[in-house]
């Protein structure tokens, strides 16, 4: 006998399943169905066309702003891996006073609210900018350097929990092998422990990458004039002309981020295979 | 870990002396440390403090709609599906971790007073052009479903975990011990899930209660948020004491719950397990 549902309870399941699914997927379809739509998005449909997606190209505000959230994503990703990686390698391979405390702090960013951590970046920042102005007549202000820090800090947390299951997994003996063999422990790190590491590290740089690239809450406080791709797309979604290029960036920007998504997953999924551990079961790194 | 100090904790740290003025960033800020903006935040008759109510209200009732709804889903996959399990836990996932701002925008796009949804009925001859079902943007409750329909996903997950992890056998010897399905799930299964239930809860409620994105979007006036008062406070009414005090009561807020639901929470088993 099946215990967990009756047949007419598997029967509801199923389709209360199916139903959520298109719930979820339903208004990105449409969002996609209109980013081809001749005229406003509504009903009636008036006709395909491309021209959208040419306006876009056309645009050059935004296509900066895409430029922008590109560099800022990239560089905050390679920073957040990099510190990932150290802070991994403390947690597991050190032992030092107050570990816990430091493992409460690196995991803190995921729950404070983005939009109290932004105005605390931003507070800081000018009182930062404010001293040095006038101690020595130079600021910063605030832009994309800005956003970074803040991305570096709310993504270290997503590589960290990417990273550190592998890491656990990782013999210390392999590194000790190498060591044996004549290794200094910088050849280690290069030709053992970073080549075992490298399907975690690219998982961790694309999640890193598409949280940056969509984080809105801080870089709305923080980027000043040099808006990102969100702000910006926040900012001119009260323009009804530009809707429909909007929705056709979206649309790629979707794609995009769901193209990296899969990668990341089957990417960790072939890792696992490859080295038979079960580092990861089911994992996903959101 | 310096990175976290220098640029986390340090201006944490600084937004809560600031918010007891404790330091002077502009001509209008007073620099004598003093309670006041607190005790006029937190005293009677405070908009600031009937706002958070009101998002309180707004986040428990989408916390508990979510979970009503995940929870099917994470039975069903856990239980119900054999094979596929983890290809369609993957189809509920990846929504969510594509743009937010971008899913909001599309329900924006679905229930606009033109816009796809009421088209949609016009085109049909259901409703009269000039007499759109209004309350779909631009109300308390579209910024519920619209909350809703983002957390789901992430919600599934933690229920799926603890359901995943249940031990088959406990099942099996209700049932041989004479318990209907019903009284299985009752006395054993939902009890054995709480875990993954609450950090499912804590999961959409932390979030939703500093949301500012989602009412900015779709909240209209009605659906005015805390979250759109800290925001306002910094970026047009320029107070930002008083918008420090709003932050770290919201801060406190969410570490108070963390502490109180950390232990369901375990952050490593659901991220990256």
């Amino acid at each position: 006998m099946e215990i967990a549902t009756s047949r007419s309870g598997r029967i509801l399941l199923t389709v209360f399943f199916w139903i959520l699914v298109v719930f979820l997927y339903l208004p990105i379809a449409v969002l996609a169905l209109f980013s081809f739509n001749d005229g406003d998005p509504s009903f009636p449909l008036t006709g395909i066309t491309t021209h959208w997606y040419g306006d876009v190209l056309s645009n050059h505000v935004l296509t900066t702003a895409l430029f922008r959230s590109t560099v800022v994503a990239t560089v905050s990703s390679l920073i957040a891996v990099a510190l990932g990686v150290m802070t991994s390698f403390a947690l597991i391979r050190r032992r030092f006073l107050g570990k816990p405390i430091v493992s409460a702090l690196v995991f803190s960013p995921l729950v404070i609210p983005y939009l109290v951590f932004g105005i605390s970046l931003l507070l800081i920042f000018t009182l930062v900018d404010k001293v040095l102005s006038e101690a020595f007549g130079v600021y910063f202000g605030l832009g994309l350097h800005s956003v970074v820090i803040g991305h570096v800090v709310v993504a270290l947390p997503y590589t960290i929990l990417t990273i550190l299951p592998l890491l656990e997994r990782l013999s210390v003996s392999l590194d000790e092998a190498a060591k044996d063999l004549g290794a200094s422990p910088r050849e280690t790190f290069r030709r053992v422990t970073l080549p075992l590491l490298m399907p975690a590290l690219i998982s961790a740089f694309l999640v890193a990458f598409t949280l940056s690239f969509d984080e809105f809450a801080i870089a709305s406080f923080l980027s000043g004039s040099q808006q990102t791709w969100p702000v910006y797309l926040f900012a001119q979604l009260r323009v009804p002309r530009l809707l429909p290029q909007l929705i056709a960036v979206s649309s790629v920007v979707f794609l995009g981020s769901l193209l990296l998504i899969l990668s990341a997953e089957i990417g960790r999924r072939l890792a696992q295979r490859r080295y038979g551990a079960e580092y990861s079961r089911g994992g996903f790194a959101a | 870990m310096l990175w976290l100090v220098l640029f986390f904790l340090a201006p944490v740290v600084y937004v809560a002396i600031y918010s007891v003025g404790g330091i002077k960033l502009f001509p209008m800020d007073t620099g004598v440390i003093s309670l006041d903006d607190w005790s006029r935040f937190l005293g009677g008759g405070s908009i600031y403090l009937s706002l958070f109510w009101k998002s309180v209200r707004m986040s428990l009732t989408v916390s508990i709609a979510v979970v009503l709804l995940a929870y099917p889903v994470g039975y069903f996959l856990a239980l119900v599906v054999r094979k596929l399990k983890y290809v369609l836990l993957l189809v509920i996932i990846v929504p969510f971790l594509t743009s937010f701002l971008l899913r909001v925008l599309a329900w924006k796009v679905m229930l606009g007073d033109r816009g796809v949804f009421n088209s949609f009925l016009v085109s049909l001859h259901v409703r009269p052009a000039d007499d759109p079902i209004e309350w779909l943007l631009y109300s308390q409750f579209t910024v519920m479903l619209v909350l809703a329909y983002a957390w789901i996903p992430f919600v599934a997950l933690p229920i799926f975990v603890s359901l995943d992890n249940l031990d088959r056998s406990l099942l099996e010897a209700a049932s041989d011990l004479g318990c209907s399905r019903f009284r299985t799930f009752w006395r054993v299964t939902l009890p054995l899930s709480l875990p993954g239930l609450i950090a499912g809860f804590v999961f959409v409620f932390v979030p939703t209660i500093g949301e500012f994105v989602t009412p900015l979007l779709v909240g209209g006036t009605s659906g005015y948020m805390y979250g759109n008062a800290i925001q306002d406070l910094f970026t047009r009414g320029l107070d930002w004491q008083t918008g420090s005090v709003l932050a770290m009561f919201l801060l406190l807020v969410v570490a108070g719950l963390m502490m109180i639901f950390g232990r369901y929470v375990q952050v490593r088993s659901v991220a990256a397990d």
